[in-house]
C-alpha cells in the first residue's frame, strides 16, 4: 500500500479536524491517501516541511513567500482553492464618512488587523505605498490578536471594525472574506462602506518541497482538483474550507506580498 | 435611539456573532448578548446575518441569542414524500359508531357523542385541501355508515380528491347500502378493519359477530365494484405472526398492497400498546369538528390538539409541519446534548 502523503495544516479553527478527517476520508479511496498533522502556527508548520516532517503543507500567502525565501526559491505550489486567486483586501469606513480613495487616509487613523495578516497589515501598507502614503502620513493603529495564524481566524479584522464602529479608528483595512462575512456592507446599510478594494492577489497554496517527487505529487493534486462541489460527500469539506473548487495556483498573484515584505523588511522566518 | 447610534452598536453585535461562530465546529452553538435598547434591530440584524451565512438562530431568551454554526438538517428531507405533512388529511366525519372496540384510540361507541363534521365544513376541507396540494383525503370515525348523508359527504371529497373511507363494513343494508351504492367507485378505497384470520380475536375486541358481518361486508364492498383494503390493528407481540392473516386476506380478495398492519396504540380506551407522542409521530393532518389534530392516532387527546382553526386548511398544514420541525430539531439537540451526569 502506498505511504500516504503527510499534509500539515494550521489548526485556526474547530473545522480544521473534520475539514481534514473528511479530506483524508476522500483521499484514502483514491489513489494518493493522506495523513494530516496540525499546528498551532504557520511558522512551526513551515519549519515541519522544510525539516522533511511533512510532504506538503497548507500554507497561507506569508508562509508560502516565507518557504519560498528559506528554500531559495525551490519548494513548488500545487494547488489552492478558487477563492484564493481572487482574494482582496478592502478598505471599509463608517458609511458617510467620506473616504474616497486610499489618498483620503492622509492625516487619518487607520486600523490594521494582525501584523502577520498579509491582507490586514502586510499588504495594506503597501498599497498605502503604491498610494503614496508612508507609514506617517496615515496614522496607524495595529491589533495583534491571534499572531501566528496570518490572520486566519479573521479575529483582529473583526477587532479592527469594532474599533471603527466605536471611533477608535476611522477606517479599516481587512481581507475579502471579513467584508463578505459581515454582509458587504448590504446587511445594515448606513454602518460599513468600503471605499477601495486592492487588485486581485493570491491566498493560500499547498506547499511541496523539492524533494517530494513528481510522481507522487501530481497524482495526488489530480485527485484534489477532482473533488466536486456537486458531489454531496465532498461538498460539506469544500463548504467548511471556503471553496468550491480546487485549482492551479496563480503565482503571479504573490508578487504584491513579495515585494511588501521588500518594502517591510520582514523577516523570512520568525 | 437614533438610528446613527443604534445600527452600529447591532452591528457589533454580529461582529460578535461571527467571532464565536469561528470559534466553535459546524453544529456546534454560539451565544451573543442583545443590548436592551436595539434588542429589536439587532435580533433583526442577527436574522439577516444567519439568513446570508448559511447559519441558524436556534433560541432567543430574553437579550441571549443562540445560533448554531450551519443549518440543521431538514428534516423533511429525510421523509419519504407519502410522509411529509399534509401529502393526506384525514377527516372525522363523526365520533359515534356501533361498536364498542375494547381499544378504540378516539373512544367512539353507540354512546359516544356524533360530534360530525358537517357537509359544508367537509366540502370546503376537500376543496382547500386540493388547492393546498394534499393528494388524498381519509374519512374516518366513528362509524361513518351511521350518516345519513355520507354519500353526499364522500362525494363532497372525491369530487375533489381520491379518498378512503374506513369503516367497520358490517353495515352494508338497506339504505346505507344504497348510500354506499351512490358513491364514486372510481375515486374511492374503502377501508374495512379486520383483525385476524378467524373471528376469534377479532371479536374478542369488536363484539360477538363483527367478524363475520366484517367480512360479508368486504364481499358486498367487491361485489359493487369498489377496491377495499383491509387494516388491522395488532398487539406489538403478535406483529410476527401475520403469515396466516395475510393468507386468509388472500383468499377474500384483498391484495397485499391493501392488506395494512397496524400496531395497538397506547390511546383512547386502550389499556395497553405503543406509547405516541408528538414527538415520536410524524404528524398525519387531521381535522375533527373540535379543530385540527396531530395524528388520527390522538384525534381525541388535548396533547395532540393543535388548533381550533381548520381554515385556511394551509395554515393548519404549515403549522403542523413548522412544529414537526421544531420537535425534530429539539430532539436533535436533546440528542447532542443529552448528559450523562
Amino acid at each position: 500500500m502506498t505511504a500516504p502523503l503527510v499534509i500539515g495544516s494550521v489548526a485556526y479553527s474547530p473545522n480544521v479536524v473534520p475539514i481534514w478527517e473528511g479530506m483524508r476520508d476522500y483521499f484514502a479511496e483514491t489513489s494518493t491517501p493522506i495523513d494530516f498533522v496540525l499546528f498551532s502556527n504557520y511558522g512551526r508548520q513551515v519549519d515541519a516541511l522544510i525539516s522533511g516532517s511533512l510532504d506538503l503543507a497548507w500554507n497561507t500567502n506569508l508562509a508560502w513567500v516565507r518557504t519560498l525565501a528559506q528554500t531559495d526559491g525551490g519548494c513548488r505550489a500545487l494547488a489552492s482553492r478558487d477563492t484564493d486567486l481572487i482574494f482582496k483586501t478592502v478598505f471599509v469606513a463608517r458609511s458617510g464618512s467620506g473616504f474616497s480613495s486610499l489618498e483620503s487616509l492622509r492625516g487619518r487613523r487607520l486600523v490594521l488587523g494582525s501584523r502577520d495578516s498579509a491582507q490586514a497589515a502586510i499588504l495594506p501598507v503597501h498599497f498605502l505605498r503604491e498610494a503614496g502614503l508612508s507609514e506617517g502620513d496615515v496614522n496607524l493603529t495595529r491589533i495583534n490578536s491571534d499572531v501566528g495564524k496570518h490572520g486566519d481566524t479573521g479575529r483582529s479584522e473583526l477587532d479592527a471594525l469594532r474599533a471603527v464602529l466605536d471611533d477608535r479608528a476611522d477606517a479599516a483595512a481587512i481581507g475579502i472574506n471579513t467584508w463578505q462575512a459581515i454582509g458587504r456592507g448590504e446587511l445594515l446599510p448606513g454602518a460599513f462602506e468600503s471605499f477601495w478594494n486592492s487588485p486581485e492577489y493570491s491566498h493560500c497554496t499547498f506547499t511541496a518541497m523539492p524533494s517530494l517527487a513528481i510522481e507522487r505529487a501530481d497524482p495526488w493534486v489530480a485527485n484534489l482538483l477532482a473533488m466536486d462541489w456537486e458531489n454531496s460527500k465532498h461538498r460539506p469539506i469544500l463548504e467548511m474550507e471556503g471553496l468550491q473548487a480546487w485549482v492551479p495556483p496563480r503565482l503571479e498573484g504573490y508578487a504584491s506580498l513579495v515585494a511588501a515584505i521588500r518594502e517591510q523588511g520582514i523577516a523570512a522566518r520568525w | 435611539m437614533s438610528p446613527s447610534s443604534a445600527e452600529p452598536s447591532a452591528m457589533g453585535v454580529v461582529l460578535d456573532l461571527i467571532e464565536g461562530i469561528g470559534r466553535v465546529p459546524t453544529g456546534g452553538t454560539a451565544t451573543v448578548e442583545l443590548l436592551e435598547g436595539n434588542r429589536i434591530s439587532a435580533l433583526d440584524l442577527v436574522a439577516a446575518w444567519c439568513a446570508s451565512s448559511g447559519n441558524e438562530i436556534v433560541s432567543v431568551e430574553g437579550l441571549t441569542v443562540t445560533v448554531l454554526h450551519g443549518r440543521s438538517p431538514d428534516p423533511l428531507a429525510g421523509l419519504d414524500p407519502a410522509q411529509l405533512p399534509g401529502s393526506r388529511v384525514w377527516v372525522y366525519t363523526n365520533f359515534d359508531c356501533n361498536l364498542a372496540c375494547d381499544y378504540c384510540c378516539v373512544r367512539s361507541s353507540p354512546k359516544a357523542e356524533r360530534r360530525a363534521i358537517g357537509a359544508e365544513r367537509l366540502q370546503r376541507i376537500a376543496s382547500e385541501a386540493a388547492a393546498a396540494g394534499v393528494g388524498e383525503l381519509i374519512l374516518t370515525g366513528g362509524e361513518p355508515f351511521l350518516l345519513n348523508d355520507l354519500d353526499a359527504l364522500v362525494n363532497s371529497c372525491t369530487d375533489e380528491l381520491p379518498t378512503t373511507l374506513l369503516t367497520n363494513g358490517m353495515l352494508f343494508r338497506g339504505a346505507r347500502l344504497e348510500r354506499l351504492r351512490r358513491m364514486d367507485r372510481s375515486r374511492l378505497t374503502l377501508q374495512v378493519s379486520v383483525d385476524s384470520a378467524t373471528p376469534g380475536i377479532h371479536d374478542s375486541h369488536r363484539g360477538t359477530g363483527s367478524w363475520a358481518k366484517a367480512v360479508d361486508g368486504i364481499r358486498i364492498a367487491h361485489d359493487e365494484g369498489f377496491r377495499v383494503k383491509v387494516a388491522a390493528t395488532l398487539p406489538a407481540d403478535q406483529m410476527h405472526e401475520l403469515d396466516p392473516f395475510h393468507a386468509f386476506l388472500d383468499t377474500i380478495g384483498i391484495s397485499r398492497k391493501d392488506q395494512v398492519i397496524r400496531a395497538l396504540a397506547h390511546r383512547g380506551v386502550a389499556d395497553s400498546g405503543i406509547e405516541l407522542t408528538v414527538d415520536s409521530l410524524i404528524p398525519e393532518v387531521t381535522i375533527t369538528a373540535d379543530g385540527v389534530y396531530w395524528h388520527p392516532v390522538a384525534a381525541d387527546h388535548d396533547d395532540q390538539f393543535v388548533t381550533r382553526d381548520i381554515f385556511p386548511l394551509a395554515d393548519a398544514i404549515a403549522e403542523i409541519t413548522r412544529r414537526f420541525v421544531a420537535h425534530r430539531r429539539a430532539a436533535e439537540r436533546a440528542a447532542e446534548w443529552f448528559p450523562c451526569a
